[in-house]
């Protein structure tokens, strides 16, 4: 977490304390209810993977896992979030989120999920201004709440693609009702700035824009979206730097491929039907980088049962990288003892053309409703990595073994109050 | 069958958490007698519990009321109306209220607080079970 993100923690939390006294003291009563009202989620986890060379992680964010760090690891799974809303009027609210999960440094420095203020303009129009979703899948807006989602985390394949929850911005929504269909369209516009990925990378997004449709039927529900920003993201700086020593031909390479200020785009299509008895969704991305990082795809579709209090689902995933490769610098004409840093260079940039992940994953598990307000999951994974490819598993150690099958067991106890 | 192993039997039912079909009461959909509105369909309904619609669909505004959380005519009412357990509605909530998109319908603590409540405010809709109709309510579904 940067100084800049944990000091608007703090200021996060100290406003949440004053508001959670406020309210428990003077217990303020508007017309339409509680003006303040306060609400929690969390996840206690544990994982354990069948691979002690390498670590499973739920996001980018996470520096280490289950696998090679711990046999069974609580950090991938685990987090805590608090909310304050404050209803001012029929059509201001503000709400304030924050959550602490495993940081990039290994922290659990709380930060703030969302800090916004909402304005309805019309029962059906309304605007955000602040720190807001940044609404790339379907299940971003709840995302981290695992009590509203049916697995014990959203399939990675699809969602590690952007791992990133919030933006600095605003966005608006407009909802149609059209005979029994309810549409909803919604846009955004914002920024994020001096985000750390697990490893130190430094990541920038700037002039995000999105639009999202979302439409229902009852108990289905179809939604599109679109989201492209502006990104930095130093990870692999060293190699550009170097190439950049080339001269010209260089230097094109390296502003080709570095993500410097590089568009990246996501193309999202979403489907689900809940009557109830039981569900079906499925979900596919297609995120696309002019830069090292190119395309990939990601899916899946999942279905669950439900009988009493037990939800037994079963969920396939798939993510493939659109192979590309580069000729890199050409050796012809380079003085004989630059040829081979040239040479090794030109494999690192092809290494790096082909460093997203490829895997499929198959899913079975089971939701019991234990509890009011309370869950218990349990969940194995059968990770299948694609040839040559280390999939979303980081840390991996000498000895690991690329292309493999992974077996994870995860289990969570999930709550909202 | 003994009382020990009836009481086994219960036992093991609230834990599964079966128990919300046992005793099924008749719910129905109330609003004031005052309010012009004459009939609703379930999707109308169920679009009103869920935040979907803060309208009738005349346009004039309404306030949903629910019954306590974990009481019978609560959890066959989001059955009947939305085909959904109460730990599912819990989680349809969790969804809604942790973007900030919304607040649940304020509960309140019994069926003859959701009836003053009702008779107070021409815009409430609230569910009771049919036995305590009265002629401060008309009965939309």
């Amino acid at each position: 977490m940067t100084g800049r993100n944990l000091s608007l923690s703090l200021i996060g939390f100290s406003l949440a304390t004053m508001m959670l006294s406020h309210s428990a003291c003077a217990d303020v009563q508007g017309p339409y209810g509680s003006m303040f009202s306060f609400n929690g989620f969390g996840t206690a986890g544990i994982v354990h993977s069948s691979d002690d060379k390498a670590d499973f992680v739920a996001t980018d964010f996470e520096p280490n896992g289950a696998g090679y760090t711990r046999s069974w690891s609580a950090s991938v799974d685990s987090l805590i979030g608090g909310q304050v809303t404050a209803t001012v009027g029929p059509q201001l609210s503000a709400v304030l989120q924050l959550i602490a999960q495993q940081n990039y440094d290994n922290s659990y420095l709380p930060h703030v999920e969302w800090a916004n203020l909402k304005y309805l303009f019309t029962p059906d129009f309304s605007v955000r201004a602040g720190r807001i979703v940044m609404p790339t899948f379907l299940d971003s807006d709840s995302r981290e709440v695992g009590y509203s989602n049916p697995w014990v985390r959203p399939p990675t394949e699809v969602y590690n693609a952007n791992p990133i929850t919030y933006l600095d911005g605003l966005d608006a929504s407009y909802r149609l009702h059209l005979g029994g269909v309810t549409n909803t369209l919604q846009g955004s516009y914002g920024r994020n700035l001096a985000f750390s990925f697990a490893g130190g990378s430094k990541f920038d997004a700037k002039y995000v824009w999105g639009i999202f449709d979302n439409a229902e039927y009852g108990p289905a529900l179809a939604r599109v979206g679109y989201l492209t920003s502006s990104i930095t993201l130093n990870s692999a700086a060293a190699l550009f730097d170097a190439f950049r020593q080339f001269g010209p031909q260089g230097a094109a390479i390296a502003n080709q491929y570095d993500i410097v200020n590089k568009r990246s785009s996501f193309l999202t299509f979403a489907a689900s039907y809940d009557p109830g008895q039981w569900f079906a969704m499925g979900e596919w991305v297609t995120s696309r980088s002019e830069s090292f990082l190119g395309t990939s795809n990601g899916w899946y579709v999942s279905g669950g049962y439900r009988a009493g209090a037990f939800t037994p689902y079963l969920t396939y995933a798939q993510i493939t990288q659109r192979s590309s490769s580069s000729p890199g610098l050409s050796l012809v004409g380079l003085p004989a003892y630059l040829a081979p840093a040239a040479a090794a260079l030109n494999t690192g940039l092809n290494e790096a053309l082909n460093s997203r992940p490829d895997q499929y994953t198959l899913s079975i598990g089971v939701r019991w409703d234990f509890l009011k307000n309370l869950d218990l999951k349990l969940q194995l994974d059968r990770i299948n990595l694609g040839a040559g490819s280390a999939g979303t598993l980081i840390n991996p150690q000498p000895g690991f073994q690329p292309g493999s099958t992974i077996f994870l067991l995860s289990s969570v106890v999930n709550f909202v109050f | 069958m003994s009382a020990t192993n009836r009481n086994g039997w219960i036992l093991i039912a609230l834990t599964l958490g079966l128990t919300s079909g046992v005793a099924m009461a008749d719910v129905v959909v109330v609003v004031s007698a005052k309010n012009p509105v004459a009939a609703l369909s379930r999707a109308q309904v169920e679009d009103i519990f869920l935040g979907k619609t803060i309208r009738f669909p005349d346009g004039a505004p309404v306030v949903a009321i629910d019954q306590p959380e974990g009481s019978a005519v609560r959890d066959e009412f989001y059955n009947k109306v939305a085909g959904k357990t109460a730990a599912q509605v819990k989680a349809y909530w969790s969804k809604i209220i942790f973007t900030g998109r919304g607040q649940p319908p304020p509960s309140v603590s019994n069926t003859i607080e959701m009836m003053k409540r009702i008779g107070a405010n021409p815009a409430a809709i609230g569910y009771i079970d049919r036995n305590m109709i009265n002629d401060s309510v008309r009965v939309v579904f």
